[in-house]
């Protein structure tokens, strides 16, 4: 089992009222599913998604990841837990605008102290192996959409993740490119055993995932 | 990592091109006025720092005390070294005494060569070299000087007086002092390659004086005599407490002190100077009269003004940084996902903080040597930019980078760094907000020292203005003067040059008296005045002069009459004379006798007050008299005279005339001239450089604050440019939005006004206070201050608002 959600609550207080986001969220991912989040907006899909990368807190509730208790932890061994074990996809990329593809995909491995050899040769196979060899040097905003989505996917992988947490990868796209993202996510979860969580409003999307959660004003639901 | 680093900090630099060069800028000019005046302040503090033992060598000064107040004098009472000696003492090592002597001129026997008034000549005896390491070149510490008629050269000396000899032959070799002193060369010490205020060149042994010029001077045995020509080191013992040698000189003050002046409140003092201190303590001059004093509090004044523009250029960085924050919102959120810790950021930001500081720091080095060579009229002659070689100086220079790397850096890094991701990615507009705040505080700081700069040059040029307007009480205009020489006081030369003078047609009228009504000497004496029953005693200041010199400077007579030119001494008193005696009238004094020591004299009329100093000072008593002693050394030695006002075109060609006639008359002297005017203007020499660099911290503190508030405004606007497109949509004329834009910052600058008032009130009024005579700080130079900071504040606002506000809202609302 890779990670357990029990009774997750979280809430923000307004105007003197109580506004649920998440509510008595259960929640059990192993090794190897591909899991789609969905729902309306506003339904929390986002929030359960930071939740699970520890970005976020919660107000009540026990998380494990791993055999550890994330809610007791301290923020630095949450923050050396999910840089260890997690990548993340985002909507908008969230690429560095002054950084080159290569260096952008580097910057992960900088953190997790690799060797400057040891580095050069993981950018280069990852580069490899998503095709973007031609493109090492250029800049985010040379580059379109897809191919930006398809870097920070890259970027997510390079440290070799156990888990990708994927919000709306492929929002920003045309259906073309959002296809061939959902190829590789298929193809990774398949192949190499990532397992891989994503919020999407798309059912066509969600067709790829081997689980679908629903989400409803920040209760699971069943539909 | 270090790399990837360096490469993120030069490209987001490069991006930010207006952001950096503000930054750059700003702490360039704080850093280079810094560099400068930490060299100034290094340098002055460096004198005398080498000798051996040098924590225990002193100068024993004297202070007086009377009921007027103190005055200092570096000398002190001749026979105090003799008793000094005579106390078998345990605490003193070696005495030196030292005796400063003016010859007319040397010369080299052999070669019969001539040197006009050397400087730096003294008589000492061998104790001095106790007292002094001196490394020698040629003869030995203890034999050279002990003897009559010896003398010991410093190197550079040897070399000017015995041109092409070597040191070994130039022992033994005559010089003669004056045609008459006959010494032999017994020593050559090498000059003191480091700062040192001890310039001494040449050292004629004690006992020649005894023989000479001198015997007068140093044979003197009255304890109520001090001439600072006198002077006394004394290098105590190494485990001696100075607080017992000072008692000991204390107990030596008392024993000696005259009972009768004592009893009337004068006594003196003597201080023990340290070594090191000669050179800040503005009571006492050094030996080398040229070289202007370094003061304490001068230092301190710069240094803060150091201090002040720094902490404006670390401020723009601070706010710079911490607006600029929102772009790099995204960054910092992707590292953090990405595995950045807190410490990593906050390093890489500081990083790149250090990296402008570099940037800064190398502009501020070309900046000092420019200004190095810009303020050179200020700067002590010996401060060049080769200073800052020196390890003590780079050492600080690193130091000042890296505290300025964290006072500007470290802030901004830790805020950024505390993003939470999660806000951050999501929602690009949360952060910045409300840590405005501060930037709010930081502003309103740097406007108000901007402010506090701008009142006190407004206020210190009011005060100089006046004291150069105001009238003193003498006329000034047209009137020049000059001191016939000292050494020769024949009364037939100058009568001559008088008479020759008076006969030039643009010179309307000349007279032969003392100094001019106001100059920077002192003639006094110690009087008494009998009232009634009362006594009172108290000093009275003297200018000699005759009723042509109280005409020609339009003095003016209120009662009584002026001393007729004879044998019997007669006083013109002024006002001022009054006030001591608590009288009003002046022909209450008319016909009353002045007591001083033995002599009484007749008050013969009462003049009006007029300055006789800078208006620095008060009016003090002062009586007016012809010359006291016609045939001795008479008071009447300079040349006072008036030229054709009109015919100002032709002053230089009859100064030249007075030179011929000069030069026929005493051709070993030099013909030196001073218009009264000049000398007026000359007292305020030092108020006119406080002026300039006040300018100067002015002008830097303004661009510094104005290069901060542009690059805030522009920050500003970029982030309302949406909101400044739909008010426009919403039919906002240009006006509106304008007056929408600069709002907030003008309120800042009208805070930093508020604060500022009392602080430049309370500033300049005690500056204020060390003049007898001061303008008032008017209401109006506050309100000009402040008109013009606003001024310039809305200026620097509107060239980027108007842009902002022109702007076709179509652009940038389509954007979203």
């Amino acid at each position: 089992m890779l990670l357990q959600l029990n009774n997750i609550f979280k809430w923000v207080n307004s105007g003197g009222q109580r506004i649920f986001l998440l509510k008595d969220i259960n929640l059990q991912v192993e090794e190897g599913e591909f899991i789609s989040i969905m729902g309306p907006s506003g339904s929390g899909k986002s929030t359960l998604l930071n939740v699970i990368g520890m970005l976020d807190t919660f107000d009540e509730g026990t998380y494990d990841f791993l055999h550890e208790s994330v809610h007791s932890l301290k923020e630095k061994h949450r923050a050396n837990l999910y840089k260890e074990y997690i990548g993340f996809v985002f909507q908008s990329y969230h690429l560095l605008d002054d950084l080159t593809v290569k260096e952008n995909l580097e910057m992960p491995l900088l953190y997790k102290k690799f060797k400057g050899s040891e580095r050069k040769a993981i950018v280069a196979d990852m580069l490899d192996r998503f095709n973007i060899v031609g493109k090492k040097d250029l800049f985010p905003t040379q580059l379109s959409g897809g191919q930006q989505q398809l870097v920070g996917v890259a970027r997510a992988l390079i440290a070799n993740p156990k888990l990708i947490l994927a919000d709306e990868p492929t929002g920003n796209l045309n259906s073309q490119q959002s296809e061939e993202i959902m190829e590789l996510f298929k193809k990774l979860n398949e192949e190499d055993g990532v397992t891989i969580i994503q919020v999407t409003h798309s059912e066509q999307n969600a067709a790829y995932g081997s689980r679908i959660i629903n989400l409803l004003d920040g209760r699971k639901v069943e539909i | 990592m270090f790399k990837n680093y360096l490469k993120i900090a030069f490209r987001n630099i490069w991006k930010n091109k207006v952001f950096s060069i503000v930054n750059i800028m700003s702490l360039a000019i704080g850093l280079s006025a810094s560099f400068v005046i930490g060299v100034i302040v290094y340098y002055d503090l460096t004198f005398d720092k080498f000798h051996p033992d040098g924590e225990r060598i002193y100068r024993v000064t004297t202070e007086f005390n009377s009921p007027q107040g103190s005055s200092y004098n570096p000398g002190i009472t001749v026979p105090l070294t003799q008793a000094l000696r005579d106390q078998e003492s345990t605490l003193i090592e070696a005495i030196a005494p030292l005796f400063i002597a003016y010859p007319q001129h040397v010369k080299n026997k052999e070669s019969a060569l001539v040197f006009k008034t050397p400087k730096y000549v003294v008589y000492t005896d061998p104790s001095f070299f106790e007292v002094f390491e001196y490394q020698w070149l040629a003869g030995n510490k203890q034999k050279a000087i002990s003897e009559p008629n010896q003398v010991v050269l410093s190197e550079n000396r040897a070399k000017k007086y015995f041109p092409n000899t070597s040191l070994q032959q130039i022992i033994g070799k005559t010089i003669i002092y004056n045609d008459t002193i006959l010494t032999t060369v017994s020593g050559l010490v090498a000059n003191f390659t480091r700062r040192t205020d001890l310039v001494f060149e040449e050292f004629i042994s004690l006992k020649t004086a005894a023989t000479g010029d001198m015997t007068g001077t140093i044979k003197e045995t009255n304890w109520g005599n001090t001439n600072s020509a006198s002077q006394l080191f004394i290098k105590i013992k190494e485990n001696a407490d100075a607080k017992n040698v000072s008692l000991l000189l204390k107990n030596l003050a008392k024993e000696h002190e005259d009972k009768e002046r004592a009893a009337i409140g004068y006594s003196s003092i003597f201080h023990m100077q340290p070594l090191f201190q000669i050179h800040l303590d503005s009571n006492y001059y050094t030996f080398d009269f040229a070289e202007s004093k370094a003061s304490a509090s001068v230092l301190i004044g710069l240094g803060c003004t150091a201090l002040f523009l720094l902490l404006l250029g670390c401020i723009n960085f601070i706010n710079l940084n911490t607006s600029q924050a929102t772009q790099r919102a995204k960054e910092i959120g992707v590292r953090k996902t990405l595995g950045s810790s807190k410490r990593q950021l906050v390093i890489q930001f500081l990083g790149e903080t250090f990296l402008l500081t570099m940037a800064a720091a190398i502009i501020s080095i070309i900046l000092s040597k420019w200004l190095l060579l810009v303020f050179s009229d200020f700067i002590p002659q010996g401060v060049s930019f080769s200073l800052f070689g020196s390890p003590i100086i780079l050492i600080s220079i690193i130091i000042l980078l890296l505290v300025v790397t964290l006072l500007s850096g470290l802030y901004p890094a830790v805020i950024l760094s505390n993003y939470k991701p999660v806000k951050v990615l999501k929602n690009h507009s949360v952060i910045g907000q409300n840590k405005s705040g501060l930037r709010k505080y930081l502003t309103v700081f740097q406007f108000t020292i901007a402010q506090v700069f701008i009142i006190a040059t407004l206020l210190v040029a009011k005060q100089l203005n006046y004291m150069l307007k105001k009238d003193m009480g003498f006329k000034t205009e047209a009137i020049a003067h000059f001191r016939t020489p000292w050494q020769d006081d024949s009364a037939a030369k100058k009568t001559a040059l008088l008479r020759q003078i008076t006969a030039m047609s643009q010179v309307t009228n000349a007279t032969i008296a003392g100094n001019p009504p106001a100059s920077r000497s002192t003639h006094s004496r110690d009087i008494s005045f009998e009232n009634g029953e009362n006594l009172t005693h108290f000093n009275l200041q003297l200018l000699y002069g005759d009723s042509d010199y109280f005409n020609l400077y339009g003095l003016n007579l209120l009662k009584g009459r002026l001393p007729l030119n004879d044998t019997i001494q007669e006083y013109v008193v002024n006002k001022a004379f009054l006030k001591p005696l608590g009288l009003e009238n002046p022909e209450s004094v008319v016909g009353k006798f002045i007591k001083s020591g033995e002599e009484q004299y007749l008050i013969v009329g009462v003049m009006d007050d007029f300055n006789q100093r800078s208006l620095k000072s008060k009016i003090e008593p002062l009586a007016f008299t012809g010359d006291p002693d016609r045939t001795g050394r008479s008071q009447f030695n300079r040349i006072h005279f008036k030229l054709e006002t009109s015919a100002i075109n032709q002053w230089p060609s009859i100064i030249k005339q007075m030179e011929e006639v000069w030069q026929k008359l005493y051709p070993e002297y030099e013909f030196e001239y001073t218009f009264v005017d000049d000398s007026i203007r000359r007292f305020y020499q030092g108020e006119r450089k406080i002026s300039t660099l006040l300018n100067w911290a002015t002008g830097l503190a303004i661009v510094i604050s104005c290069l901060g508030l542009f690059a805030l405004v522009i920050y500003n606007t970029q982030r309302r440019v949406k909101e400044i497109g739909i008010r426009k949509v919403l039919g906002a004329s240009i006006t509106d939005l304008n007056i929408l834009l600069t709002k907030e910052f003008l309120m800042l600058v009208g805070v930093a006004f508020l604060i500022a008032i009392p602080i430049a009130w309370y500033g300049l009024n005690s500056w204020l206070e060390n003049f007898a005579f001061k303008t008032e700080a008017s209401w109006w130079v506050f309100v000009v201050s402040g008109f013009a900071m606003m001024l310039i504040a809305l200026v620097i606002i509107s060239m980027r608002t108007i842009g902002a506000a022109k702007v076709n809202p179509v652009k940038s609302l389509r954007s979203e």
